[in-house]
């Protein structure tokens, strides 16, 4: 896989944007969304510093889409090959475990197969570090080490463009004329960038370093009263499950379109009073501290469980989208307090 | 191409039958082969307005027709009893494993049943008197509130009380004047000499605390952990373990499940909620 230079990305954006419909981060208020790329009208093109506001997940498990019709069954459509610049290595992290989900299970998701097969992922180096980043307690990076078809790496006089796939190794061959080489001295300024940046991430987060694992802390915080003490805080608007980007929990619902029946997927969200619930009234999760609970379990035991991986990638989206105080790393470094003087009162026993 | 798990296929209800006073089993015909393990579930789609998994509650041995008996207990329920027979509906699955039938080659199985629980069980049944000579023994204890409601009457106080090999008992909380059997909850009737416990494997199925207690009772006989079966009832939805309705645990209720064993699903509190 090469690795080349640019000096500025329009003439790389407009190249992909002739290929394949493009969707790029653009600055709205403090935050990054994604927004179509349209080569004709687009003059400034940003590289986003950290995460985008809302996760790329939407690319590939749409908020909303028509999962199957009636009484004629529905023909799945063909996809187009796509592109999304702007993902950082906790998005392609989330990539890899809704794969786990949809893509690699025995039961494949034929819409999510579709989209994923076609999406051309162009990663970048974080710049900076965000305030409720903490990636680096679940291996995350500030760069991403795989997972992307081509990713960027911002230096002072331009950009480096690395492949880390058949796909992006294409796309640089079909494009000779656009790049340059990279000079040894520039891969080492992209070195201390990233050697930086993950620096300023380890030390935002050095009082979440915990002694022990993450599953070992969640798994015995069953009876803690951290949940309910926490739940206080939340006032259920459930942003961080949309906001998350491995969060995948979805509701079936049927309704009548034109002159056909059809089941639609969207987005549901288990911090919803009746997700669990049964015809029958039966409700596991009734309580708020449960439903939040259940989503820790769900996150760092029984996900650990099933997939072999967290299902959560520390991108702190659910702090930033939180009206109030409501803080993923507060209730893991409570319970993770609460159970190293569980574990020390045991000792002294 | 990939399959689409979330496409039902059509069918057709031919034939209701009014089992309880809340109780309806509907007929349904399949327009594609369909086939299912006894204690698999499928959703039911009343299409445009909803679908609800239910496991049927005919033999899978019935490759034409499939019955699903169905209480009116919620949204789509209460819809589904409103029904007239030629209402078309969709089938998706099935889902989920089943009874592991084969396991239980050889041994005495225990099943304890209660109210709509007794639709699992049925086709459960059904599965095991095709095959009786290849079990010791059937021993089955039913119960329901009231004579009224229990489902299958005709079958139920008819024909398989007499068949050889299954002993059959029934309970229920209240009687009325016709009544001459037990009176009391489903545990009155488990005694520790209905079955030899190291040679039998117990299957529960029925509402959560008839069967939180029924449990307590077989672990008092003895029963081990892997031995006793249980049918989950979780708010089942994709029945391809992603929409996240129906977790128990690490489990989805709708791909691991419906049925467990309590060995598998000790661990988690929220088992009977």
């Amino acid at each position: 896989m090469e690795t080349v230079f640019i000096s500025k990305l329009k003439p790389f954006l407009d190249a992909v944007a002739e290929q394949m419909e493009l969707y790029v981060p653009k600055k709205t208020g403090r935050h990054f969304v994604y927004s179509k790329y349209n080569p004709s009208t687009e003059t400034v093109v940003e590289f986003n510093n950290i995460r985008t506001c809302v996760p790329a997940k939407e690319f590939l498990f749409p908020v909303r889409e028509l999962a199957a019709t009636s009484p004629k069954s529905l023909d799945l459509k063909d996809i187009k090959p796509f592109a999304v610049f702007g993902l950082k290595d906790c998005d392609l992290r989330s990539i890899e475990i809704l794969d786990k989900v949809f893509a690699d299970d025995e039961f494949q998701d034929p819409f999510y197969v579709a989209l994923r097969e076609n999406i051309f992922i162009i990663s970048g180096d974080c710049t900076e570090i965000g305030e409720s980043c903490f990636c680096n307690l679940f291996n995350g990076r500030a760069f991403a080490g795989g997972g992307f078809d081509l990713n960027i790496s911002k230096i002072n006089d331009g950009f480096i463009i690395e492949a880390g796939s058949q796909k992006g190794q294409g796309f640089i061959e079909g494009h000779r004329s656009l790049f340059a080489d990279v000079p040894e001295a520039l891969l080492a300024e992209r070195n201390e960038n990233r050697a930086r940046v993950q620096n300023q991430l380890e030390q935002n987060n050095t009082e979440l370093q915990l002694n022990t694992t993450l599953r070992e802390v969640v798994e015995n915080s069953q009876n803690s009263e951290v949940f309910d003490v926490e739940s206080q805080n939340c006032v259920e608007c459930q942003a961080c499950t949309r906001v998350c980007p491995t969060c995948h929990c979805f509701y079936l619902y049927d309704t009548k379109l034109q002159s056909y029946f059809a089941k639609m997927k969207m987005w549901d969200s288990c911090m919803r009073t009746g997700f669990a619930a049964v015809a029958g009234g039966a409700n596991p999760h009734k309580v708020l501290g449960d439903r939040i609970k259940h989503r820790f379990m769900h996150k760092f035991v029984y996900f650990l469980d099933r997939y072999g991986i967290d299902m959560c990638v520390g991108c702190g989206r659910c702090v930033d989208a939180d009206p109030s105080e409501m803080d993923m790393r507060t209730v893991l470094r409570k319970l993770s307090e609460e159970f190293k003087d569980k574990k020390e009162a045991n000792v002294t026993k | 191409m990939n399959q689409n798990f979330y496409q039902p296929i059509n069918g057709q209800i031919v034939d209701i039958i009014d089992e309880s006073p809340t109780i309806k089993s509907f007929v349904v015909v399949p327009e594609e082969e369909f086939k299912f393990e006894t204690g698999q579930f499928v959703e039911l789609t009343l299409p445009g307005v909803g679908e609800a998994p239910f496991t049927p509650s005919s033999s899978p041995a019935d490759s034409e027709k499939m019955e699903i008996t169905i209480m009116n207990a919620g949204r789509i329920t209460a819809l589904l009893h409103q029904c007239d027979k030629g209402q078309k509906v969709g089938i998706r699955g099935p889902f989920g494993n089943g009874y592991p039938i084969d396991d239980f080659v050889g041994k005495e199985i225990y099943i304890v049943g209660g109210g709509v629980g007794l639709a699992p069980i049925r086709s459960l049944f059904l599965t095991l008197i095709d095959r009786i000579k290849e079990f010791k023994s059937v021993v089955c204890r039913f119960g329901a509130r009231t004579p009224d409601d229990f489902i299958y009457k005709n079958t139920l106080f008819g024909s398989w009380q007499s068949i050889a090999g299954v002993d059959m008992k029934l309970t229920v909380d209240e009687a009325n004047n016709d009544w001459d059997g037990n009176v009391g909850v489903v545990t009155t009737i488990l005694a520790q000499d209905d079955v030899d416990v190291a040679n039998s494997a117990a299957v529960v199925c029925g509402p959560p605390i008839m069967m939180k207690y029924a449990l307590l009772k077989l672990l008092e006989f003895g029963f081990s952990d892997e031995n006793i079966y249980l049918s989950m009832e979780k708010n089942m939805s994709c029945g391809i373990g992603k929409c996240g309705h129906c977790m128990l645990g690490k489990y989805y209720v709708c791909k691991d499940g419906p049925v467990f064993t309590y060995g598998q699903i000790k661990k988690y509190p929220e088992i009977w909620d």
